[in-house]
């Protein structure tokens, strides 16, 4: 009973969301403000009504009502608690219902939050918002919908995917939402600035918080996915390439395009096309990654029956969004004759394009490598793979170019630099990222890549403390402080800027562990008995036992190594080789410990029934300045958007 | 009786803690080809996963060919080979270098030259007339560095 | 934005939802196969039920029919019916062979599933599955057609039925058999 009340609520959602479009463009046409509140309440209860059907789709999972077929495809009675909530988008229907709940949350939000401020962009903003919305609950109302009972009741589910009952598999799916529907916001200004003709910087100024949100939970999402990986997959690397990453990683590029390329537009009021097309994009690219995940087209999500339909009604209605949102762009970009004057090549704004530039080959490279095999069987029928060696070769350098870009931008004056000025500001630099290639070539490292990566890390780490140390000395000598206080004050004074300076340290630390945990990872895999030790790096380790653990729902191997290191007991190891009980699928669980701010990284494929167990040992350096850069980039985007508000805002 | 003989001289053949037993393993020289190898090679059955890194049983499978070809004496070169027979281009984890493959290997760097000497020349054509007659020498450094923390002071 | 831009952008667009749409008809898991008109590999290997020897080499000069197949296959159990059917029809014609091959599975369960399904056919177990990667087998069920002379002439990926199966037998087997070249 409490399920259908949860279909019923998104079927009238559904039919509010065509009252959201209908009246604002009521409010357009005749231009009495009391369609846009009637707008404005379909927004609001959609979001209720959402809620309601989130809500009852818990409830059935936590009651653990196995009549509904959602349910019990995708959880078990013995699911423990935790993995029951997440369950609710472990599945394609429960997904695509919490997207349509974050994007009405995030619309609703929207729409009350600029009331006052945006008038006139408010019909605009619900019916961009209502369209997306109407796309992704049609989906959900006529082609998979997650209420579906199934006759007869079984009794036990199937069990969540083992794979997903991870902690960070719990979160990654909201994040990742809520950074492509994030991006809507930006999406819809940047429409309803087409088709009002308003095309000013207001809509930027009104969208940056937005922006920078959507920008953290995608960067988050995608964070957890790598950490994801890394935990429950058991091979020791935390990036695949895999069609499913790249699909959230484009809208990431051209996203982080997006935020660099407004800055010239709010400063310098150039590149007003410009910056509606990246947004467009962005968006765009999110509504693609959707489709690439759901549709089948290049993962498949059914074996050998090929379900098109689904697929065909996606496409369908991503391609009204994005040709809606491309034809408004070129028809108003007549009305764009940019004013664009620059006063010189070397400066702000030229290094902004080219960081533009790189971001979009970035994402090209990203885009052509996914959709390539695609490309292959529709062109000529055969089928190649473009696995991690393609991208790690083609994107190595495309990173490292950003990267170098990054000691730029920020630190050369807008309009133009002069040679006083880049002597000034990039000489200590470029000898820091000299210094640091001499320190890596006199510590041994060779590697061409480790090298080009100290350099620019050199390069644009020391730009970023060189101009923190002076700003701070010089709001120390001001105010007569000391230089602690001095940056504090600095900091505060300009926390936009000073708060993109620390994500961008973050990058860089995050750019030091995935070089130093890929190109320096060792790794062995031996066959051993209980007893026998082995030795990675120089650690030696010794399988003690191999005994039977159980959990709520699965039954593990479990093998206990004793790590020393120079005779010296380190710690215990306890990965296991589990086999999920309703599913009987197993996985490997790693076992993991942090030393030197890396990981030992040890993982129990295999045990054969006369005791002989396959070990793989793997030694990940610096691997938690990877999650600690991420954690960096993260505080850092908090500063920005938790800043004090400031008069000209 | 004779069995009870054999019977225990087996356990104390397994009980006893022989240290002898307790061996330190390694890898050999085949096991790492077996990799290297091993991680070149797509496991056809999943997604983007070389067979290395794959728990797929087709994987097993093909890690346990590729160690039975190298026992036998075949070159890297000729166990790529035979895989490219079987499976086609699709078994590598990288697009071979011929024929249209060369578009994604050139792509991005063809994007960043074409897309960099594009910009380059439309800067110089957004750059003001006015910018070319001589401008006054920079101010002194401190100078700019202080108008810097005004400008920023004036908003707290 | 110049004509240029907008035309190419909305040449780009064009082209990128054409090759979604297209791809939507593809099966992401399908491989081409690359060994149509190759030799068939040889193989020796048990018989699933006797445990005796059984060799292609048996059947030079044959058109013999391969079937891989596993008792944990779910389409596997879909097409056996026309498999059976496919042997009835032509088991009486003396250059016709057909064999099944167990790949992946364990010994009892395929024995089971012979009992239960039917078998009117000899079945090769391939223990290391080093006969599937012979035969570029990525999933089962997999069907290939190998003439007179040794050649693979015809591989399918997936099951044999309806219209799949009047293919088959029509256009594959039905031609090779009266030596005419088939006309696939």
């Amino acid at each position: 009973m409490i399920i259908e009340i949860g279909h019923f609520s998104v079927v009238v959602a559904w039919v509010l969301t065509l009252l959201g479009i209908g009246s604002s463009i009521a409010a357009l046409r005749s231009r009495n403000a009391d369609w846009v509140r009637v707008g404005r309440i379909a927004v609001t209860l959609t979001f209720v009504l959402l809620f309601v059907g989130m809500a009852t789709l818990v409830y059935a999972f936590l009651m653990r009502d196995f009549s509904v077929l959602y349910v019990a495809n995708n959880s078990n009675s013995k699911l423990p608690f935790f993995y029951t909530v997440a369950a609710v988008w472990g599945g394609h229907e429960g997904s695509l219902l919490l997207w349509a709940f974050i994007l009405s949350s995030f619309s609703t939000l929207a729409v009350w939050l600029h009331w006052r401020t945006q008038p006139t962009i408010m019909p605009y903003l619900i019916a961009v918002e209502s369209a997306v919305m109407l796309g992704f609950l049609s989906l959900i109302v006529f082609l998979s919908s997650p209420f579906a009972r199934l006759v007869p009741t079984p009794l036990d589910g199937k069990d969540l995917n083992p794979l997903l009952q991870d902690p960070a598999m719990v979160m990654h799916p909201p994040m990742l939402y809520m950074g492509y529907v994030g991006f809507s916001i930006p999406f819809s200004f940047a429409m309803a600035a087409l088709f009002s003709g308003r095309l000013g910087e207001e809509w930027i100024k009104v969208t940056q918080r937005w922006t920078i949100f959507a920008w953290l939970c995608l960067t988050t999402g995608i964070l957890l996915g790598g950490y994801w990986a890394y935990y429950e997959l058991g091979w020791g690397g935390y990036w695949g390439w895999d069609p499913v990453e790249n699909a959230s990683f484009m809208p990431w590029l051209v996203g982080t395009a997006y935020l660099h390329s407004v800055l010239v537009q709010e400063k310098r009021k150039m590149f007003k096309v410009w910056n509606l097309l990246l947004i467009i994009v962005t968006f765009s690219l999110s509504l693609i990654g959707t489709f690439l995940v759901r549709s089948g087209v290049l993962t498949s999500v059914h074996t050998f029956a090929t379900d098109p339909e689904r697929g065909l009604y996606i496409l369908i209605f991503i391609t009204t969004i994005i040709g809606t949102a491309f034809g408004a762009l070129i028809i108003q970009s007549k009305k764009l004759k940019s004013q664009i004057e620059m006063d010189s090549f070397i400066s702000r704004e030229s290094v902004f394009l080219f960081n533009n530039l790189f971001f979009l080959v970035a994402a090209a490279t990203v885009f052509l490598g996914t959709l390539y095999p695609l490309m292959v069987e529709t062109l000529q029928g055969g089928k190649v793979t473009v696995g991690p060696p393609y991208y790690n070769a083609v994107f190595m350098p495309i990173a490292l170019g950003l990267l170098f870009l990054m000691g730029i931008g920020p630190y050369i004056p807008w309009r133009k630099a002069s040679a006083s000025n880049l002597k000034k500001n990039f000489l200590v630099p470029l000898i820091a990222g000299l210094v640091t290639v001499v320190l890596l070539l006199v510590s041994g490292i060779h590697s061409l890549y480790a090298l080009a990566g100290g350099f620019v890390v050199g390069f644009s780490g020391s730009a970023i403390f060189l101009d923190f140390g002076k700003i701070s000395k010089l709001y120390a000598n001001r105010e007569h402080v000391n230089l602690f206080k001095g940056f504090l004050k600095a900091f505060s004074a300009n926390q936009r800027r000073y708060s993109s300076l620390v994500t961008h340290i973050g990058v860089l630390i995050l750019v030091i562990g995935i070089i130093a945990s890929t190109i320096y990872q060792t790794e062995k895999v031996v066959s051993m008995k209980v007893g026998d030790t082995f030795s990675i790096a120089d650690y030696e380790m010794k399988l003690l036992n191999i005994h039977e653990v159980e959990g709520k729902n699965w039954t593990a191997q479990e093998g206990v190594f004793e790590v020393t290191q120079d005779n010296e007991v380190i710690t215990k190891l306890r990965p296991q080789k589990r086999v999920y009980t309703a599913s009987q699928s197993p996985t490997t669980e790693s076992a993991i410990h942090a030393i030197n701010m890396g990981h030992i990284f040890l993982t129990m494929p295999d045990v054969s029934a006369d005791g002989v167990a396959v070990a793989r040992g793997v030694i990940n350096p610096l691997i938690l300045w990877v999650w600690g850069g991420g954690g960096i980039m993260g505080l850092g985007v908090l500063l920005n958007i938790f800043r004090p508000r400031r008069r000209e805002e | 009786m004779m069995n009870r003989y054999i019977l225990f001289g087996f356990l104390i053949l397994v009980m006893f803690p022989w240290p002898t037993l307790a061996k330190v393993v390694d890898e050999t020289e085949l096991d790492v080809q077996v990799r290297e190898i091993a991680k070149t090679l797509r496991c056809t059955v999943c997604q983007t996963e070389n067979i290395w890194e794959s728990g797929a049983p087709l994987a097993v499978q093909m890690r346990a060919a590729i160690r039975e070809r190298l026992t036998l004496g075949h070159s890297p070169e000729e166990i790529h080979a035979y895989f490219l027979s079987r499976y086609g281009d699709y078994i590598l984890m990288q697009p071979p270098k011929h024929g249209m493959n060369w578009l994604i290997w050139v792509a991005p760097f063809a994007l960043l030259l074409v897309g960099g000497f594009f910009l380059y020349k439309e800067v110089k054509q957004w750059v003001r007339p006015s910018s070319s007659t001589p401008q006054q020498p920079p101010p002194p450094l401190d100078q700019e560095a202080r108008e810097r923390i005004e400008r920023e002071l004036h908003h707290p | 934005m110049s004509r240029g831009l907008q035309f190419s952008l909305v040449i780009g667009l064009l082209a990128l939802f054409a090759l979604f749409y297209q791809g939507l008809w593809g099966d992401p898991r399908s491989i081409p196969t690359v060994l149509i008109g190759t030799t068939a590999p040889t193989f020796t290997g048990p018989d699933v039920e006797s445990g005796q020897t059984i060799s292609l080499d048996q059947y030079k000069g044959k058109v013999v029919l391969l079937n891989f197949w596993a008792s944990w296959c779910y389409e596997c159990k879909v097409e056996h019916k026309d498999i059976l059917r496919l042997h009835q029809q032509f088991k009486d014609h003396p250059n016709f062979v057909m064999l099944g091959i167990n790949y992946q599975d364990e010994l009892p369960d395929a024995k089971k599933y012979l009992k239960t399904y039917g078998s009117t056919f000899q079945h090769v177990r391939d223990i290391k599955g080093s006969l599937a990667i012979d035969y570029g087998v990525y999933g089962v069920p997999e069907t290939f057609v190998i003439d007179q002379q040794g050649v693979i002439r015809h591989k399918w990926v997936g099951p044999i039925v309806g219209q799949v199966y009047t293919n088959l037998t029509e256009n594959v087997i039905t031609p090779l058999l009266n030596n005419t070249p088939p006309s696939t």
